[in-house]
């Protein structure tokens, strides 16, 4: 079953909502964050028409329109396969569109109620039926055969006129609802004389005061009227004997006429306005009637919602069919507005700039892979979108590769290095006792590991810290020795500036890495280190043996953060490194950070900070961009999208 | 009158009006009349021009800023439901007017006496502003609401002038580290630009620089695990003290080497990082303005509908 259906603004207010269910925010709160801000889910249209996203154990489907800047979100279990939640989003967006069209341009259209339920719940009801042919169809009329006569032979006083006044009100929007509200419940227990009946009034009538007497009312309403309308539906493919099942109904003991007057109304389906106060004259001199119209309303509101619903898809046909004719016309037009600006941008516009724009970014380095993927954003976010004035759409397009660049780039959470190691070395609360901050570096060989650590060491030596440098490369002759060069010249400038200390852990070669790891945290902690750097090994990502020791090291040195050391020399390649390393530490760990070396070497081209932080969705921390000590950079987004795109 | 018969001809018609017909004295007093009011119906009553002070309303995801608007906007129009809309994460920013009841008071009208009749036509034309709403979420922050911010603030034209931030926090969850040091780093920035700003209208001329106030709306209060005002207040100043201390020891951006480096002013309050920081100290030297309020958008039960907002909303009336 649907748990809840919202729809929702880009800008976050909720205009709609209906749960069966209570969904926490968090689940919408987080499929807006991981695939709209983040982009952390690849958005795969594999066999449904729309995206599917899972958040605990719900999943949910949505759609956005563009043009409104809504998203239609639907969330039912995932132990559950409903197949007609796809139809679901399509026929909802576009009666919500259709109905509120001018609520929704107006200025005020995040404070205006929208009274939508009914046409969601007759929604709901046909495609669950449609979807689950149900069997019982004609027992379910019957049964409403049987019940109209009774309600309306057995009672004596009015019956609930409450149905058509609530659904009238509602079409009137907000203020009415209060009042015909408050109108129902005095008129209905003093008729209630047998027991059936009692029953069916209640329904109506309970709950008198609050507001939730509509919701009932209404879902009464709705039963029956998802009934009729089903039906209706149903037939309507076949032959037109509609009609006349309507007309046998009724004429239980009540004349045709009755039914006459019902299919008037149903024919001027949208005209609703003008009809529903008829037909309320109509009810107020005899009772009769009133079963008729309680259908016939209900009737009503199925008709509209078909034919909106054809209406839309009618409209569709047309402009595919327009589009061949008026082709001629349209090319010269959209010419011209290039040049003019505001031309709603189509794929066939975008199809050129955006390879064009594919190509560019092929050039500046960045991975095939994530140059598509950031063109296909680019592509899914201007199809639609009118240009600005005198804006022509390589401007247009332009724009948004940059801001899509810039989104990509911009971490979630900023890194404050110096603030972490703070927190972890002296902690405020009295329960955390002071450990050292362990940061440990790994990447394929050769890419400036140990190069970076040092300089990393360097920067954390400026800031006064104890810093110990663990060798755990104990695979590579001559990287210990490296190693020790490093600390030796790292300790002189230490000396010389006076700021830090900085030592060497070292165990010689052929050792395991993970316990020598362990054994110099753990000797950091003995000695009041503040910081402890460990390096590792370099291995290649594709070298399964090599990069199953990472898991184990992992969990024996407990890094606070993993920094990962990538050249801004490698091509495609990059997605595959950052992707591997990523996955190497085990469920539940991942690398906290890129360091990209070697950005002095290549210019411009620094695509490969886009390739790494696509693959992962982990941000750049530092830049190595020199070959001295303090050749390192924090990143700059305005820096590397500017140079993108230059 | 005979010659109405001469309708047909054009020389007919240009004498018919020309003499003392009465249709035509009919027409041309309503032409005469009717014209000039059409034309201001026109142009005055669909562009209304829009209110010219701009508020901005900043803070970390989930500290309920679209939440606080879009409580404005109901409280604002008649025709709204009195109750608390559900607000989501948000993608974009939104810019919209609302207006400040008739009670609270603005600082335009400070000096007048209470028994001012003009006072009481803003009781039937309430004071309008507009608020942007901008999104909280990390990634989002830069190209929303920071660059929305120093746009702003630097603006010369007077429609798009800003006149306060609302910075909104949420108390309920500032005692978790993690959140504390998102929104402090966030109100960081946002100072940061506010001093850069301060500092350079003082530099390139002496006249009076349009201050920019902040408010940190602590929102959240009727929640049971709300800080008080004053406690959010010494968290925010620890934390933005560490903040600052980090960030003078910390690393140059790459971008650095392209331009010239100018490090003093990338440091929030006084230049020497050895200072404890506080707002009061940030107003002395820098004169940006920081008030933390309290208050809660979802109220209580029984309370009036957007009660809780009441204070902010003085505020922004000091401000007008």
């Amino acid at each position: 079953m649907l748990e809840a259906f919202e729809i929702l603004t880009t800008s976050g207010v909720v205009l709609w909502s209906k749960s069966y269910a209570p969904v926490g925010a968090h689940v919408v709160n987080s499929l807006i964050n991981d695939v709209f801000i983040e982009e952390k889910v690849q958005i795969q249209a594999a066999n449904a028409v729309y995206p599917v996203y899972k958040k605990e154990k719900y999943t949910l489907k949505w759609k956005r329109v563009k043009e409104f800047n809504l998203i239609f979100v639907a969330v039912y279990q995932s132990l559950l396969h409903l197949g007609w939640i796809d139809k679901l989003l399509d026929n909802i967006s576009t009666l919500f569109i259709d109905i509120y069209k001018d609520q929704l341009r107006s200025t005020r259209a995040r404070v205006v109620e929208y009274p939508f339920d009914r046409y969601f719940e007759q929604q709901v009801r046909e495609l669950e039926d449609n979807s689950a042919p149900i069997n019982s169809e004609g027992v379910v009329t019957s049964a409403e055969q049987k019940k109209d006569p009774l309600v309306s032979s057995e009672h004596g006083g009015p019956p609930p006129p409450s149905v058509p006044g609530l659904l009238q009100a509602q079409r009137h929007a907000a203020p009415g609802v209060a009042t015909s509200d408050e109108g129902t419940p005095p008129q209905t227990p003093d008729t209630s004389r047998s027991t059936t009946p009692v029953a069916s009034q209640i329904l109506t009538a309970r709950g008198g005061p609050g507001g939730r007497v509509s919701r009932r009312a209404r879902k009464a309403a709705n039963a029956s009227a998802n009934v009729s309308s089903g039906d209706e539906s149903i037939r309507k493919g076949k032959t037109p004997k509609g009609g006349k099942k309507m007309r046998k109904w009724d004429a239980d003991g009540y004349a045709d006429e009755d039914d006459g007057t019902v299919l008037d109304y149903s024919a001027p389906a949208d005209g609703d306005e003008a009809a529903a106060p008829a037909v309320e004259a109509v009810a107020q001199d005899s009772w009769g009637h009133r079963t008729g119209k309680g259908q016939f309303v209900l009737k009503d509101l199925g008709d509209e919602v078909h034919s909106i619903l054809e209406n839309a898809d009618s409209e569709k046909a047309k402009n595919t069919s327009t589009g061949l004719v008026g082709s001629g016309f349209n090319a010269i037009g959209g010419l011209f507005r290039n040049i003019v600006g505001g031309k709603v941008l189509t794929e066939s516009d975008l199809e050129k700039p955006l390879k064009a724009m594919e190509d560019h970014l092929l050039k500046k380095n960045v991975a095939r892979e994530a140059a598509v993927r950031l063109c296909d954003g680019v592509q899914r976010e201007l199809v639609g979108k009118k240009t600005g004035n005198f804006q022509s759409v390589d401007a247009a397009l332009r724009l948004a590769m940059e801001s899509s660049l810039r989104k990509i780039l911009t971490p979630t959470s900023s890194l404050d290095l110096l603030r972490e190691i703070d927190t972890v070395t002296s902690p405020t609360s009295k329960q955390q006792s002071p450990r050292p901050y362990v940061i440990s570096i790994v990447g394929v060989n050769g890419v400036g590991k140990s190069t970076n650590l040092g300089k990393i060491c360097y920067f954390l030596l400026q800031n006064n810290y104890r810093v110990l440098i663990a060798a755990c490369d104990t695979f590579r002759s001559g990287a210990v020795e490296q190693l020790r060069v490093h600390a030796r010249n790292l300790k002189e400038l230490s000396v010389r500036e006076n700021v830090g200390q900085v030592e060497l852990y070292e165990k010689g070669y052929g050792k395991d890495a993970a316990n020598v790891a362990k054994d110099a945290v753990e000797y950091g902690a003995a000695n009041k280190f503040d910081v402890v750097l460990i390096d590792t090994a370099g291995r290649r990502h594709n070298d399964q043996r090599l990069m199953s020791s990472l898991e184990k090291f992992g969990k024996f040195a407990k890094p606070d953060k993993i920094f990962m050391v990538g050249e801004a020399l490698v091509g495609t390649d990059s997605v595959m490194q950052a992707r591997n390393f990523n996955q190497a530490f085990g469920t539940g760990r991942n690398l906290d950070g890129f360091i990209i070396s070697k950005c002095d070497t290549v210019g411009d081209m620094v695509g490969t900070l886009v390739s790494m932080v696509h693959a992962t969705g982990i941000p750049i921390v530092f830049l190595g961009v020199g070959q001295h000590y303090g050749d390192l950079r924090g990143l700059s987004v305005p820096w590397a999208v500017s140079l993108l795109m230059k | 009158m005979e010659s109405h018969a001469d309708w047909r001809s054009i020389g007919g018609i240009a004498t018919s009006l020309l003499d003392g017909n009465p249709i035509a004295i009919a027409i041309t007093a309503f032409v005469a009349f009717g014209l000039p009011i059409l034309l201001h119906l026109i142009f005055y009553q669909t562009v209304a021009s829009p209110p010219s002070s701009n508020f901005l309303l900043l803070g970390p995801s989930g500290a309920g800023k679209t939440a606080l608007l879009s409580l404005l906007e109901a409280k604002s129009s008649p025709l709204a439901k009195k109750q608390t809309q559900l607000t989501h994460t948000s993608q974009t920013s939104i810019l919209t007017t609302v207006s400040l009841p008739a009670s609270v008071p603005t600082a335009s009208n400070r000096y007048r006496s209470a028994n001012d009749p003009s006072l009481k036509d803003t009781s039937r034309n309430p004071v309008k502003y507009r608020v942007r709403d901008t999104p909280g979420h990390g990634k989002l922050r830069g190209p929303h609401g920071i660059s929305q911010l120093s746009s702003m603030s630097d603006s010369k034209d007077s429609k798009s002038k800003l006149r306060g931030v609302i910075f909104t926090v949420d108390t309920a969850a500032l005692s978790d580290v993690e959140v504390l040091r998102d929104t402090a780093s966030y109100l960081y920035d946002v100072l940061l630009i506010l001093q850069k700003r301060a500092l350079n209208k003082g530099k390139s001329s002496l006249k009076v620089a349009s201050e920019i106030p902040i408010l940190v709306a602590a929102n959240k209060q009727d929640l049971f695990t709300a800080l008080p005002p004053g406690s959010v207040l010494e968290k925010l100043e620890a934390e933005i003290d560490k903040i600052r201390k980090s960030k003078s020891k910390s690393l140059m951006d790459a971008s650095v080497d392209a331009s010239m480096g100018d490090g003093d002013d990338d440091i929030l309050g006084s230049s020497d990082a050895q200072d404890t920081f506080s707002f009061k100290l940030l107003e002395d030297e820098v004169g940006v303005r920081v008030d933390v309020v309290g208050g809660a958008v979802k109220g209580d039960e029984g309370s009036d509908f957007g009660s809780g907002v009441r204070k902010w909303e003085e505020w922004v009336g000091q401000c007008l």
